[in-house]
């Protein structure tokens, strides 16, 4: 078996290559806001969705998501994949270099290797390599300088997409000077278009370009492609209130905002200062049920309070009108977000009513958890409640701060809830996500014995058609049992001072500043 | 001399108890909040093997007073921890930012006493006319405003709309000084803006009461000028009460100033005590709150010890 569609542009990257490291940034820094500070520049190591992003710019790993959230080469020239599905040869793009200019060989991926599955280094993804969940990669060796060779236990779909998770810092591949004398992390000494210039906490981030940066060429899409910087610097700068960071994109001191509320998108298309750029997202938005309550245990409760609400009416109320309603966990811009993910039930308060009476609920009230740390959130819980009790639902909605809410959905400890999960780019990963058992993950909402082993299913299948077949039976399945309510996967909107070009927002959502310059003259 | 050493060694002494009471507080309340820092670093996908893990790495498996004796004893040495969520020093970190804080603190408070001490003794020497109604009615309306509100229309006004000053950021004066000058000017004028309005009325209720007194009624029947009488007999008997209120002031401010540091995105000793509250970043608030616990008290002290200054019938015995 072998990825053709990793292999087909090789020869064009290989020649570009040569050419386009060579291109001359802007001397010019371009500003982007982060809510939050970051927690470290160590790939997928004490990390949270600020680190990430600005940790991939810095390193790159084998291989990379696309835009559409498919895998494709990075460091990697071509990955082969053996006929069982379980031996993944990656061969090497030639003439890679680290930013402090030593080459980069098989031997580097080893050691990097190495580190990441070292329980010491507390990988995030450790778990996934190692056996427990994803893959177990039992062996991997180096051949030649050129050549890695990864070996798994037993074949699996998600092994490409897990090496390249944003989460598991894309098991980006660093230089043994990353690290001191004693193992311990300094900074990232990566291949990617950037390096750390400057990390001042609190305040900002600071990257340069990579003198030293080898394009593979290509369409730039995703972490993949050419990747060249245009600037000479980026400056992430830390602005926790979205007022200020607002006023600071208008007036100019920041030049990108990556991550805009929905409800200032009207106002920032509408000024000829700025640019507005959007696309449906890869996370969720959902109303969870613990299905161990003594009330929500029976299903028809839970269905009565679907078929209370309107959720094309709440998902446009929430959203202010940015996205869709999508009542499944596989997010809309998957490939496997077909016709029946999309199929949203019409609101019938008389059925709900007569499930309610079926099941004797007699009005008892629904505890209903909420935070307004995420408004949406907050707001889902207020329109769940008016809606629900039109239906003659009594719920009453109890606010939390963000990490008590968290604390609480880990713990199981809940009758409802409305809850974000982050983005998970694999529909197998999207169900994962909700279901597992309750007595070893109290977390996971939807306990199927049936569907768990459906999911464990589709991890090892590579066929796209197979695979959608048991996402449709899946999407059946859980509709039936109603664990929880998807209500939409949002959408990511970016938005840029009207002098910068090349900025594209998509569905991961993090910023990407390679390729990214002012307009001449502005 | 020797009477004032003995009483700053007794005061100081006295802070050891109220510190460590601040200490157990701190610590116990602040585990008694929901949350898990743990499960805030690994996110909804963490299973409960990881969490545990992460738990056992940050040393959060242990009983909690072991944790805490253990904590105390770091703390004895000048050891505060180490962040959990960036790892860094607490004690370099809370230095660093108590820098932002103080420096912005310390110029608003002063210019706003510049400003609150003669509007509230003009307000007190003309009460009851249009000037006292005027100031009375600044003050009154520069206390009720938030200060977040305040910084936001100054950040709309001379950020956005004249473009003079910068919106966001933060410079250090051992940089560009002059740079560093305007990154700090919004701040400082909306913290003084918001004191002035508090001391003012602190000032003119004090100099009511003062120019109600007999011996200012002898230095006027002495024939001394109106000028003479506020400056020599009103000014240093009124300063007194308004500088126990800068020393209030001063202790609670030094601790941070979150929502105007999160307004101007300055990185101050609050927003570093909010994050961490959010984060569960428990060393960084147990260290913070120490921190700004024993500020609270030198301020204090300071302000005691000086006191003799403004009113000679304080001594230190």
């Amino acid at each position: 078996m072998k990825y053709h569609n990793l292999l087909k542009t090789a020869a064009a990257m290989a020649l570009m290559a040569a050419t386009a490291g060579t291109a001359t940034a802007q001397d010019k820094t371009m500003r982007v806001r982060i809510n939050a500070d970051i927690r470290s520049t160590d790939p997928g190591v004490n990390r949270d969705a600020n680190s990430d992003a600005i940790v991939l710019h810095m390193v790159e790993g084998l291989v990379g998501y696309r835009d559409d959230a498919s895998v494709a080469p990075l460091l990697a020239k071509s990955v082969d994949v053996s006929a069982d599905g379980k031996t993944y040869t990656f061969k090497l793009r030639e003439g890679l270099k680290f930013s402090n200019g030593e080459p980069l060989t098989s031997a580097d991926v080893l050691a990097s290797w190495q580190r990441y599955v070292d329980p010491k280094t507390a990988w995030r993804c450790l778990k996934d390599v190692t056996g427990s969940s994803v893959a177990n990669v039992t062996n991997v060796t180096a051949p030649d300088a050129s050549t890695v060779v990864f070996t798994l236990e037993k074949p699996t779909a998600l092994f490409l997409a897990t090496l390249a998770r944003t989460d598991c810092g894309g098991t980006g591949i660093y230089q043994k000077s990353s690290l001191d004398a004693q193992g311990k992390w300094v900074k990232p000494v990566g291949t990617g278009p950037f390096m750390l210039q400057e990390w001042r906490s609190g305040q900002y981030v600071q990257l340069a370009a990579n003198p030293n940066y080898v394009s593979p060429g290509g369409e730039r899409t995703g972490y993949v492609g050419d990747k060249t910087p245009k600037v000479s610097a980026v400056r992430f700068m830390v602005i926790p209130d979205d007022a200020a960071a607002k006023a600071a994109l208008y007036s100019g001191d920041i030049d990108v905002i990556s991550d805009v509320n929905n409800a200032d998108v009207e106002e920032f298309s509408a000024s000829n200062k700025l640019k507005v750029d959007k696309v449906a997202s890869m996370g969720l938005t959902a109303l969870l049920f613990q299905t161990r309550d003594p009330l929500l245990k029976d299903v028809r409760i839970r269905k009565a309070l679907l078929l209370s609400l309107d959720i094309p009416q709440m998902t446009e109320a929430l959203t202010n009108g940015q996205s869709p309603a999508n009542l499944s966990v596989i997010p809309v811009p998957s490939p496997y977000s077909g016709k029946l993910q999309k199929a949203v039930p019409a609101r019938n308060i008389e059925e709900a009513k007569k499930l309610l009476a079926e099941a004797g609920y007699k009005g008892q009230p629904i505890k209903w958890l909420a935070t307004k740390f995420y408004p949406s959130l907050f707001d889902a819980a207020v329109l769940t409640q008016a809606m629900a009790q039109e239906a003659g639902i009594n719920i009453e909605i109890e606010t939390l701060d963000w990490a008590t809410l968290l604390d609480r959905y880990t713990a199981g400890n809940y009758s409802a809830m409305s809850f974000t999960y982050s983005a998970r780019l694999d529909p197998s990963l999207s169900f994962d996500m909700v279901s597992g058992n309750k007595d070893k993950s109290p977390n996971k909402v939807w306990d199927n014995p049936e569907g768990l082993k459906l999911i464990n299913e589709s991890t090892t299948i590579g066929d796209d058609k197979q695979r959608q077949a048991l996402f449709d039976k899946l999407e059946g399945m859980i509709r039936t049992d109603v664990p929880l309510i998807p209500l939409y996967s949002g959408t990511r909107i970016g938005a840029v001072r009207a002098n910068v070009e090349g900025y594209k927002t998509w569905p991961v959502g993090y910023p990407r500043m390679w390729g990214v310059s002012f307009a001449q003259g502005k | 001399m020797h009477a004032l050493s003995k009483y700053v060694a007794k005061r100081l002494l006295w802070t050891l108890p109220t510190l460590l009471i601040v200490a157990v507080m701190v610590f116990f309340l602040v585990r008694m909040i929901p949350g898990d820092p743990a499960q805030l670093i690994l996110g909804d996908s963490a299973s409960p093997e990881e969490l545990a893990n992460l738990r056992a790495n940050l040393g959060l498996d242990k009983p909690v007073p072991l944790q805490f004796l253990y904590w105390l004893g770091n703390v004895l040495r000048g050891d505060f921890g180490h962040s959990i969520s960036n790892g860094a020093s607490v004690l370099l970190l809370m230095l660093d930012r108590f820098q932002v804080s103080a420096t912005i603190v310390l110029v608003a408070v002063a210019l706003a006493t510049l400003i609150a001490v003669p509007a509230g003794l003009i307000a007190a020497w003309r009460q009851n006319d249009h000037v006292d109604v005027a100031i009375v009615a600044a003050s009154t309306l520069l206390m009720s405003v938030p200060s977040f509100w305040l910084g936001l229309v100054l950040l709309l006004v001379f950020g956005l709309k004249l473009g003079w000053l910068p919106v966001v950021g933060y410079v250090p004066f051992t940089e560009k000084p002059w740079t560093a000058i305007t990154y700090v000017i919004l701040p400082v004028v909306t913290l003084m803006l918001i004191e002035v309005g508090v001391l003012t009325r602190m000032m003119r209720a004090s100099a009511i009461e003062i120019l109600r007194l007999e011996y200012v009624m002898h230095a006027r029947a002495k024939g001394l000028s109106e000028r003479k009488v506020l400056l020599r007999h009103v000014l240093p008997n009124a300063f007194a009460p308004t500088w126990t209120m800068i020393g209030l002031v001063l202790g609670g401010l030094l601790g941070g100033i979150a929502v105007l540091e999160t307004v101007f995105t300055l990185p101050g000793l609050g927003r570093l005590l909010v994050d961490a509250i959010f984060a569960r970043d428990y060393p960084v608030v147990q260290g913070c709150l120490l921190f700004t616990a024993l500020i609270y008290v030198i301020v204090n002290l300071i302000v005691d010890l000086c006191y003799p200054l403004f009113d000679p019938r304080v001594t230190a015995s």
